[in-house]
C-alpha cells in the first residue's frame, strides 16, 4: 500500500460521495487486494476479475464501514466473501479443473509472477484453508492479529490458533523441502530473500 | 529455522506486489457509478444491539401477553431471578453477536457456532439446576404443543432481527443465519418461560430447549438458500 494512503479518511469521503477519494481509495487498496487473490488463486486473470467483483460489492456496501473502524479488515472481510462466492461457483461448474489447466499452462503476465505463487502454493500446500489465508493475510499482506481477526470474522484467539497450527506444519514442510538450509545460508551472506 | 526466518521464507515466496496494469484501475474506477451518491453508514452497533434485544423481549412479552403468563406465575422468586437473568444475559450476547455478523470487518468475540452451544449449555445448566421434576407425564403431547409454540414465536423474532439489519451485509450467509435463529430461539425459550406451567425437568430440557438449535439449524438454512439463490455479480472482463 502507498504509504501516505489514509484509508480511513479517503472511505468516510467516499461514503459522503466524493468520487476523487474512491478512485484514491481504489489505487491504494488494489495492489493489496490483488496480491491476496493472486496468492490465493495463482490466476492473474481470475485474480482481476474478482478484483472487480469485490470493488463493485465495496461499492453496493459502504454504507456498511462505521467511521472510526478500520477500513484495511473491511475491505479483507468482502474480499474473502467474493473468493469463497467464486470457490463455490468453481465446484459447483466443475471448473476447477479448467482452473488448474490454466494454471499449469502459465497464465501470468510474467513467469516470475507466477514462480512466486507456485512456490508459495506448494510452500502453504499442507495447511488447512483457514490456516493458509491467516498466514497469507499476517506474513503475505502484514496484517496485525486483530486486523485478520476482523478480516475473518473470528477472534484474535481463533487467529493465534491457527497461526500457531500453520506454522508448526510449515517446519514441517520447510524441512521436508530442504528450504531451511538454502533460507540460512542466504541470510548469511545477506543476499536477496 | 526460527520464525523470522520463516517469515522471510514466506514473504519471499509471495507473489510480489508488482505493478497493476493502469487499465486495470481505470476499469475499476469507471465501473463506480457516477455521481457517487453520499451514503449513511450503519448506527453504532449498541444501537443496532439493542433494537435486536428490544425485538426478543416484545415478541416474547406480546407471546406470554395473548397466552397467558402462568410459567411466571407458578414459579417462585429466585427461579425468576436466576431464568430470566440467564435470558438478560443471553439474549444482548446472541443480539451482538448477529450485528456483528451482519458487519464486514467487524471484532467478534464468539462464532455462531459457538454462541449456539453457550447458548444451549448455560440454559441447560440453569434449568437443570431449577426443575427437579423427574415425571415425563404427556411427554410427547405436551411437548410438541410447546416446541410449535416456541418455535412460532423464535421464528418472527429472527425475521424481525434480519429486518433490521437489512442494510447489513453478510460476509457468511450461514454463520448470519445462524445467530438470528439463535437469538430468535432464545426469544422463543423465553416466550415459553413466560408461558408453560409445566415443569417436568425431562419437558423443558428436551422441548423449550430445543427451540434454540432448531431455530438457529433454520435460520442457518434460510440464509444458505437465500445466498445461493443471490444473483451473480456482474463481472466486466475486460
Amino acid at each position: 500500500m502507498q504509504p501516505d494512503c489514509n484509508l480511513e479518511m479517503l472511505m468516510a469521503r467516499y461514503q459522503q460521495g466524493d468520487f476523487a477519494a474512491a478512485t484514491a481509495l481504489v489505487e491504494c487498496a488494489t495492489p493489496q487486494l490483488h496480491r491476496f487473490f493472486l496468492a490465493q488463486l495463482g490466476s492473474r486473470a481470475d485474480a482481476e476479475d474478482l478484483l472487480q467483483e469485490t470493488w463493485l460489492r465495496i461499492h453496493k456496501v459502504r454504507h456498511t464501514h462505521r467511521p472510526g473502524e478500520p477500513v484495511l479488515p473491511w475491505l479483507y472481510a468482502i474480499a474473502r466473501h467474493i473468493r469463497v462466492d467464486h470457490y463455490r461457483k468453481v465446484a459447483r461448474t466443475g471448473a476447477r479443473a479448467r482452473e488448474l489447466e490454466a494454471r499449469a499452462k502459465g497464465t501470468f503476465a510474467d513467469s516470475g509472477q507466477f514462480e512466486s505463487a507456485h512456490n508459495l502454493e506448494a510452500l502453504l500446500a499442507p495447511l488447512s484453508s483457514g490456516e493458509r489465508e491467516v498466514i497469507e493475510m499476517l506474513k503475505v499482506a502484514g496484517m496485525s492479529l486483530e486486523e485478520v481477526a476482523r478480516a475473518t470474522s473470528s477472534s484474535v484467539g481463533s487467529v493465534k490458533q491457527k497461526a500457531h497450527r500453520a506454522y508448526k506444519k510449515l517446519r514441517e514442510r520447510i524441512s521436508a523441502m530442504g528450504l531451511a538450509q538454502r533460507q540460512s545460508a542466504k541470510t548469511q551472506s545477506g543476499g536477496p530473500s | 529455522m526460527n520464525e523470522p526466518e520463516m517469515d522471510d521464507l514466506l514473504r519471499a515466496s509471495a507473489p510480489a506486489p508488482g505493478t497493476l496494469d493502469p487499465a486495470l484501475l481505470k476499469r475499476i474506477a469507471d465501473s463506480i457509478e457516477r455521481p457517487v451518491r453520499p451514503v449513511r453508514p450503519l448506527p453504532p452497533s449498541w444501537l443496532l444491539t439493542a433494537g435486536a434485544v428490544l425485538i426478543c423481549a416484545g415478541v416474547a412479552l406480546a407471546g406470554a401477553a395473548r397466552a397467558g403468563f402462568f410459567g411466571f406465575l407458578k414459579m417462585d422468586v429466585f427461579e425468576r431471578a436466576l431464568i430470566f437473568s440467564a435470558l438478560a444475559l443471553l439474549i444482548p450476547v446472541a443480539g451482538s453477536e448477529f450485528v456483528h455478523a451482519m458487519i464486514p470487518g467487524s471484532r467478534r468475540r464468539l462464532s455462531s457456532g459457538a454462541l449456539l452451544i453457550t447458548a444451549t449449555a448455560i440454559l441447560a445448566g440453569v434449568l437443570a439446576i431449577l426443575f427437579r421434576d423427574y415425571q415425563t407425564s404427556r411427554f410427547f403431547s405436551a411437548g410438541i404443543a410447546c416446541l410449535a409454540t416456541g418455535f412460532a414465536h423464535a421464528v418472527p423474532a429472527g425475521l424481525l432481527a434480519w429486518l433490521l439489519l437489512r442494510r447489513g451485509f453478510a460476509v457468511n450467509y450461514v454463520s448470519a443465519g445462524l445467530a438470528a435463529g439463535a437469538l430468535g430461539g432464545l426469544a422463543g425459550v423465553g416466550m415459553l418461560e413466560l408461558h408453560c406451567p409445566n415443569f417436568q425437568a425431562a419437558h423443558v430440557l428436551v422441548w423449550h430447549l430445543a427451540i434454540v438449535p432448531l431455530s438457529a439449524g433454520a435460520g442457518a438454512l434460510l440464509a444458505r438458500a437465500l445466498g445461493s439463490r443471490r444473483p451473480a455479480s456482474p463481472r466486466n472482463r475486460g
